[in-house]
């Protein structure tokens, strides 16, 4: 889906060769030192200048605090009642309609949410972590793995198809195997061109840590790891190991599949999410970082023009009033799915530009369930659910409220074609859905059913998509038109980063662009 | 609570080897945004009744169907040709539209041998 970035640097280098590239690395702010850790030095500060920042969600946020701090004057303009865009939290009272369907209004009770947004923030992003620190945000561990988890898979053959299979089996199971079969290959001589005799014992003997191996003969006859069909407990109760599945079985049941999902770089441990909801990352940014009183809410931006000298913004606000809203610069953190049908002014490469990226619709839902029957009854505490079925893709368990009597868990998180079909459902249809699915892992699931909220994010106003996806044609002829300035007007927002689809794709997409205004600004 | 409001023309896979049904094709992947008959939603998803680019240049559309452009997704990996054909063609003579079928070679061409990519059970961001 996405071109690499090594692969965007070679392409960049056979236009014009080397000089071109480090210009061109330097130009979009990936220099040696590549991804930034901290916000950019706004020296000199931008006294008396007024930039106009269009939208409030982590990129417009982040430009705003930043500039606001460097002495610039600095006006939001956000169509929502609320700051944060995309970072936002479903809780009681919190109401959406998407284009063409209901209104929802959340009914969860009081204290419990879902992020229907994001959700999650891996290690290495150093931004999101950087605001977390700088406001004092409160997080805790999201949970992203979960070995006492369930697979299900519904495509798969065999008698562990449709049929709850904990990850521990699978995966002892699987490593186990597979191992045994490359050892006793090893031994038997067949792979002697590749290894010399050393390199062979070492290889032997990785396997068999590897795969939990046992004797002479390298067999795999289960492991501790893979759970116990009566635990060891008090007394006379050493416990009953469990036995691995068949091979074939575990091959035909496709469950492997998904073992590798968890395991990439974007979704490695450590997972944190803030304490109450994404909604306190935008929430640190306009209470701690006083971004608050420069935010024009439910203010939608109309249309944009520029002169060479100011630009100029046309918006009407919740009361209807029409007005222009006039600075030096202006930051517009507008999704391209959105900004394109406003009367943007933009010049034509960058209409064209804009055309390169298309946007993922994305499906989410929380089921709120009147008990933890997943930690009480399963002894699952967060992760996920994992399904070939795409029409779910996952269920995942709240990292909040461990232990406490409810919970509301996300019962679908589906994308593309699939998101676009179920989003054709009404809220209650989806409901169904997503209950029919998960009463085939829990049998408690949907007796324990109390309330619940949708989001299909290409069906939501200001947004139309869950973020942007650039193939590795527009990669390399669109992109970087959108990096550069039109003038007075420079783009940001995850689009424009190779961390799309994340808030840290937002936050260092602002960091770029505000140190390139600023280094405008002050020879101007 | 107990719901089954389920449409089932919404959920159901189309049978094996019949040949697709453009206009259930259309309800599952594209009228959760174009709307059921291809009215749209001002400011935010186009028209396709009575809309000149859809009855125009063939290619311009197969590639807007399999590449997607802003808020249109890309359908290149969740899509046959066959499949992409049949809604198409449809798309092309409902609503008052009156355009010739674009053929599933149209498609073919465009992806110049690129084959359709399932996609994987990750969970996404
Ligand atoms: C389902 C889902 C899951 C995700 N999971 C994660 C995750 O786990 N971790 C993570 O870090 N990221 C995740 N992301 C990505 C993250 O939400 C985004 O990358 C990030 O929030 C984008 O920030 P932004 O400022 O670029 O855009 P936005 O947040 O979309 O901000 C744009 C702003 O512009 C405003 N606007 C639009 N049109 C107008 C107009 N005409 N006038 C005025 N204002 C306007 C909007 O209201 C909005 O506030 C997820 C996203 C989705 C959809
Ligand atoms: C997630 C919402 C969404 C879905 C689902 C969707 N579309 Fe679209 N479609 C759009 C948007 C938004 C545009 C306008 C793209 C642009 O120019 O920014 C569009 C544009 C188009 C166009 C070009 C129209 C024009 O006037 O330029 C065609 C044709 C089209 N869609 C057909 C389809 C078909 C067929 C399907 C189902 C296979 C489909 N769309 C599914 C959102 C969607």
């Amino acid at each position: 889906m996405d071109m690499t970035r090594r692969s965007f640097l070679e392409g960049l280098g056979q236009i014009g060769g080397t000089s071109l590239l480090l210009a061109g690395m330097e130009a979009f702010g990936m220099g040696i030192a590549s991804a930034q850790t901290a916000p950019p030095p706004l020296q000199g500060g931008g006294k008396g200048k007024k930039v106009i920042i269009l939208g409030a969600g982590v990129a417009g946020l982040t430009s705003a605090y930043e500039l606001g701090r460097a002495g610039y004057d600095v006006t939001v303009i956000e169509a929502r009642s609320f700051a944060g865009g995309r970072s936002q939290t479903a809780r009681k009272g919190f109401q959406l309609t998407e284009l063409g369907g209901e209104t929802q209004t959340c009914q969860f009770d009081d204290g419990y949410y879902i992020n229907h947004g994001p959700w999650r923030i891996p290690f290495h992003h150093r931004s999101t972590l950087h605001y977390v620190k700088q406001f004092g945000i409160e997080v805790e561990l999201f949970n992203n793995d979960n070995d006492n988890s369930y697979i299900y898979t519904t495509q798969g053959k065999g008698p562990l198809a449709r049929k709850p299979l904990r990850k521990m089996e699978v995966a002892a199971d699987a490593r186990g195997n597979a191992a045994e079969i490359l050892a006793k290959v090893t031994q038997s001589g067949a792979l002697d061109k590749q290894f010399g005799a050393d390199d062979k014992a070492l290889f032997l003997e990785y396997l068999k840590t590897e795969g939990y191996l046992e004797g002479k003969d390298y067999a795999y006859r289960g492991t501790e790891g893979r759970g116990w069909i009566s635990k060891p407990g008090a007394g006379l109760h050493p416990g009953v190991p469990s036995k691995p599945y068949a091979f074939t079985d575990v091959l035909d049941s496709g469950a492997w599949r998904v073992l590798a999902s968890v395991s990439e770089w974007d979704q490695q441990r450590t997972m944190f999410q803030p304490k109450g909801g994404m909604y306190m990352i935008p929430t640190g940014f306009v209470t701690k970082g006083g971004v608050g009183d420069k935010i024009r809410f439910s203010t939608v931006v109309e249309k944009i023009r520029q002169n060479g000298r100011t630009v100029d913004v046309s918006v009407v606000d919740g009361t209807g009033q029409r007005s222009v809203v006039s600075g030096d610069y202006c930051i517009c953190t507008i999704p391209l799915s959105v900004l394109k049908s406003i009367d943007n002014g933009l010049s034509a490469p960058k209409q064209t530009a804009m055309n390169g990226a298309a946007y993922a619709p994305v499906g989410k839902i929380g089921l709120q369930m009147k008990r933890r029957f997943w930690e009480e009854n399963h002894w699952i505490y967060g992760g996920h659910i994992y399904t070939d079925d795409m029409d779910i893709v996952s269920v995942s368990l709240p990292s909040t409220g461990w232990l406490g009597p409810k919970g509301v868990l996300l019962g679908y998180y589906q994308f593309f074609a699939n998101a676009a079909k179920v989003s054709a459902l009404t809220h209650a249809q989806r409901t169904d859905f997503a209950l029919s699915f998960g009463e085939k892992v829990f049998p408690e699931y949907r007796d324990s059913f109390e309330t619940s909220f949708s989001v299909a994010w290409h069906r939501v106003k200001y947004n139309l998509g869950g973020w942007a996806m650039w193939s590795d044609e527009s990669r390399a002829r669109d992109y970087p038109v959108l990096l550069e300035p039109d003038d007075r007007i420079y783009l940001a927002g995850e689009h424009l980063s190779y961390i799309g689809g994340w808030q840290a794709g937002g936050i260092e997409s602002a960091w770029m662009q505000i140190a390139a205004l600023h280094k405008r600004a002050s020879v101007a | 609570m107990r719901l089954s409001l389920l449409a089932p023309a919404l959920l159901l896979a189309a049978p094996a080897l019949a040949a697709p049904d453009g206009a259930s094709l259309f309800a599952n992947n594209c009228s959760a945004c174009h709307q059921a008959h291809g009215e749209g939603i001002e400011g935010a998803f186009p028209k396709l009744a009575g809309n000149a680019f859809v009855q125009g240049d063939p290619k311009a559309v197969a590639e807007t169907l399999l590449n997607g452009r802003g808020g249109m997704p890309s359908f290149k990996d969740q899509l046959k040709d066959d499949e992409l054909s049949a809604i198409i063609s449809t798309v092309r003579s409902s609503w008052g539209n009156t355009a010739p079928p674009i053929p599933p070679k149209t498609f073919t061409a465009i992806r110049n041998g690129a084959v359709p990519v399932p996609a994987k059970p990750t969970p996404g961001h």
